[in-house]
């Protein structure tokens, strides 16, 4: 009955993609029930719908799946989300190309004559896109095979009774939809600073041809950090704007001023207190104002500088979630002022069925923690597992600067904070890797353990060579 | 100086012994004596804060460490610079001399304050670590093979080379041989990595073998010659098939094993309790000999991992018990260790089948994953040996037993793990 009314009114083209639909449908458990008959010709229901395809959304997906949940993925881009096109994978790639390039100065000291080596970005980013490409058909293949249905799209939550999504003109439900839409780079508009839409984000990255000769890039965070590192090693002529005096202000003082002091001694012009002004576009490339004041200096002017002939200006200045399209207003899906869905610590949204993890929180912004959330969610509301959440304290992180950094747990400001400076103790060291001991170029890796109370738990490991 | 001692050197002839001391009486002007100025003995020695009696030996090791370096330097030019004031006894000799001087001083003392509770004796601590071993029943070794200790020296390439030994000494010196473009054979006895995981050591030899490194199994060298030419000529024998093999070869790396450097201290002259086989000093949880007031740790001691960091913690808690400064005892469990092979491995707490010995078979459970580094990607590198295992108990808490990594970087990997085990 319910087929034939479906079947009616449709046109030839779609009869194909629906009646696979229906045949899917089919095949799974209790997706059609005798409850839903009056508007089951429109809604196709299962027990799990996950909006968006990256990290989070896709472990979720995957372990609901394999505990016995119909499941399907919305995803209005490429399956992996950011990690795997304009994330964490690329930006590795382009690390570990960077890495090549300072092994080949070391190469001399090591023995080594190379010569002239010359580096093509174009070669570096086609194998780069090769791999990208290779994942998400891998990921679409676990998909397929854990019997996860793929929809792609945009979804936005309808003003149905129930939470219903809508598809490309679809509609789906389930008694259990996560929310993993991630998020995206922050943009000033042409208002707040003219011709700011003239750059690029790390979105536009990894869109880029060629190595830009002259790079400027805006930010203090990891990114900014990151992005300013990977240019620079590569052979672009480089400047990083930053508005107060030191990168990651939000690490370890220790760490940031040592990554401030590397960046530097890497060769990367570091603009302190300066924020830009202004952009225009000439036919030499980019002229970017940049405005520098020491607040310390309360009566010094402001010193107006302009860079010219930049030609590629990469904002890093931040990310905010992607929230705007989704309608959950209209669902009861609390969000603060940046538009982040808050969630309690088991991800539940401020509506009953309602979930969300990963970067659309606003908090851990990193793979391993969506997984891990998107996992635990999976084994909550799945297997019965009520306690199931993910613990968010000692995540471990790593920044690809050179050197890198790797860092797990309390900073010694938070430690003394939350503990009192009686009960912290520091142990700290500092030395120059093995590997430079014979090479002209060097660097040093600091470590230090924040530790509390009399047992001297370890309260955090900063230490530029990631690995550790 | 330091040009005295380049060259291939028999270290065992010559053993060249400075002596550092401020006065060399029946008293005890020294609470802490160390013997050997490796990365044990100077880190017991610089924790005591009595560098009062440093006897020193002058191996390559020392050199190769420049922090080290410095110290010994430093004492060996004071030497240098008050010539005449000591003679070249043998090390035997002047250690058998300064002990007796101090057990008199000893008897003396203890004659003097009947009753009295408090120890005046000197502490003598042994940490002279060990030597690679050359093997004595084949024909030419000695003379044309080479060791560690020598190719660390080598003016020249070694070229076309053979190492023998499967241990970790003669897998990784194989590995940068190779790495750097020489053609390079391993001859292994029976097994690789003797000691270490046996799937892990798998996975570190098919690298190997994937990329270059020739390796011949069960078979044993029987004779090296020198040619005409100045090549090395070995033959040895396939255990497997009885049949003989010859090859040329330009230089054969020995890293059969390394041998404790007890025989010149003459140990036995003071009864100090050796282990028969090995001739390494028997020791206790506290590092002390069968003797009392004698102490022995780092490569020397009978049991313990042949690595510098744990010499210098034991060295230094050692140095702290004999001060009265502490009773903390060295814990010689889960010491992560790593292999600086091609493909790097990593470890650290229980082997697979020590795991299975103590808990038995159906008592662990194992966690694992083959895994393709990101750095390998772009350059389609093969990653079929990169792996992770963790063995765990099974039950319980699932407590990790050993935690096992090939891949790059692995020293780095698990150095962070092993926080957690301890």
């Amino acid at each position: 009955m319910a087929l034939l009314k479906q079947l009616a009114r449709t046109r030839a083209p779609c009869w194909f993609l629906l009646r696979k639909q229906f045949f899917l449908s089919l095949c799974r458990r209790g997706v059609i029930s005798s409850g839903m008959a009056s508007d089951l010709s429109e809604i196709t229901r299962f027990d799990f719908l996950v909006v968006g395809g990256g990290s989070g959304g896709l472990a979720g997906a995957r372990r609901a799946a394999e505990l016995g949940a119909a499941t399907a993925v919305i995803e209005s881009h490429k399956l992996g989300g950011t990690c795997v096109n304009v994330g964490c994978v690329p930006k590795k790639v382009m690390w570990n190309a960077a890495v090549h390039a300072e092994y080949l100065h070391d190469h001399g000291d090591y023995g080594f004559e190379t010569g002239d080596v010359r580096f093509s970005w174009e070669t570096l980013k086609a194998k780069r896109d090769a791999y990208v490409s290779h994942l998400n058909r891998i990921y679409r293949n676990n998909l397929d095979k854990a019997k996860i249905q793929t929809i792609q799209g945009y979804a936005r939550f309808t003003n149905d009774r129930e939470p219903t999504v809508e598809v490309n003109g679809r509609k789906y439900t389930a008694p259990h939809i996560l929310i993993a839409t991630g998020g995206q780079p922050s943009v000033l508009s042409d208002a707040e600073v003219p011709g700011a839409s003239l750059g690029i984000t790390s979105d536009g990255f990894f869109e880029l041809e060629t190595l830009p000769k002259r790079s400027l890039v805006v930010g203090a965070g990891y990114i900014a950090v990151e992005m300013a590192g990977i240019l620079s090693t590569l052979g672009s002529k480089t400047s990083l704007i930053i508005r107060q005096t030191g990168v990651l202000r939000n690490f370890d003082a220790f760490i940031s001023a040592n990554c401030t002091k590397e960046l530097q001694n890497s060769g990367i012009d570091l603009w302190k207190n300066s924020q830009v002004k202004s952009v225009s576009k000439t036919d030499k490339g980019l002229e970017v104002t940049v405005v520098t004041k020491d607040p310390e200096k309360k009566n010094d002017e402001e010193k107006i500088s302009t860079i010219q002939g930049v030609d590629c200006l990469l904002w890093a200045i931040g990310r905010q979630p992607n929230t705007a399209g989704l309608n959950i207003g209209e669902m009861g899906v609390d969000t603060d002022e940046r538009g982040h869905i808050i969630v309690d610590e088991f991800q539940n949204t401020s509506r009953s069925g309602i979930y969300a993890v990963g970067d659309v929180c606003g908090r851990a912004l990193l793979t391993p923690v969506a997984i891990a959330a998107g996992r635990k969610l999976a084994h909550r509301l799945f297997e019965g597992k009520k306690d199931s959440k993910l613990d968010y304290a000692c995540i471990p992180t790593v920044v690809f600067s050179h050197p890198p950094i790797g860092t797990v747990g309390l900073t010694e400001e938070e430690a003394i904070k939350t503990r009192g400076k009686e009960n912290v103790k520091i142990y700290k060291t500092s030395f120059t890797p093995m590997y430079h001991a014979i090479t002209s170029r060097k660097s040093q890796c600091i470590m230090k353990l924040v530790c509390v109370g009399k047992e001297e738990k370890v309260s955090v490991i900063s230490s530029p060579d990631n690995r550790l | 100086m330091a040009a005295l001692y380049r060259g291939r050197h028999r270290w065992k002839r010559i053993n060249c012994l400075h002596i550092f001391s401020r006065k060399l009486t029946g008293e005890n002007d020294y609470d802490l004596l160390v013997i050997g100025g490796g990365s044990g003995g100077l880190a017991c020695s610089k924790e005591g804060e009595v560098l009062s009696l440093l006897f020193l030996n002058f191996s390559r090791g020392i050199f190769e460490e420049p922090a080290n370096n410095m110290i010994t330097f430093l004492l060996w030019l004071v030497y240098s610079i008050t010539p005449g004031v000591f003679s070249r006894p043998t090390m035997a000799e002047a250690v058998q001399n300064h002990v007796k001087s101090l057990n008199w001083g000893h008897r003396v003392q203890l004659q003097d304050n009947k009753g009295h509770s408090e120890s005046l004796l000197t502490n003598i601590v042994i940490a002279t670590g060990g030597r690679p071993k050359y093997p004595t029943n084949i024909p030419g070794a000695a003379e044309h093979g080479i060791t560690s200790d020598d190719i660390f020296w080598l003016k020249k390439s070694p070229g076309k080379t053979l190492v023998v030994g499967a241990s970790y000494v003669a897998l990784e010196c194989a590995g940068f041989l190779k790495g750097i473009g020489l053609d390079t054979t391993v001859m292994v006895r029976s097994i690789a990595l003797r000691g270490f995981d046996q799937q892990m050591a798998g996975l570190v030899t098919d690298y190997m073998e994937a990329h270059g490194t020739r390796f011949a199994w069960k078979s044993v060298p029987n004779r090296v010659d020198k040619l005409s030419s100045g090549a090395l000529q070995v033959t040895w024998t396939d255990t497997q098939t009885g049949s003989e093999h010859k090859d040329t070869f330009d230089s054969v790396l020995w890293a059969v094993g390394r041998a404790p450097e007890t025989k010149a201290l003459g140990l036995d002259k003071l009864g100090v309790q050796l282990n028969k086989e090995t001739g390494k000093i028997v020791i206790g949880p506290d590092e002390s000999t069968s003797v009392p007031n004698i102490y022995a740790f780092g490569d020397i001691g009978e049991g313990r991992p042949e690595l510098t960091p744990t010499a210098i913690k034991a060295g230094k808690l050692l140095a702290r018990r004999l001060t009265g400064q502490s009773t903390e005892l060295m814990n010689y469990d889960n010491v992560p260790t790593t292999v600086f092979t091609p493909l790097e491995y990593s470890c650290v707490g229980l082997s697979e089948e020590e795991a299975e010995k103590r808990h038995g078979k159906d008592g662990i459970e194992i966690y694992h994953a083959f895994y393709k580094p990101l750095e390998f990607t772009v350059a389609e590198r093969d990653a079929s040996q990169c792996y992770i295992k963790v063995v765990c108990e099974q039950g319980g808490t699932g407590k990790i037993l050993g935690l096992h990594f090939t891949g790059p970087n692995a020293g780095e990997v698990a150095q962070g793990f092993a926080v957690g085990f301890q």
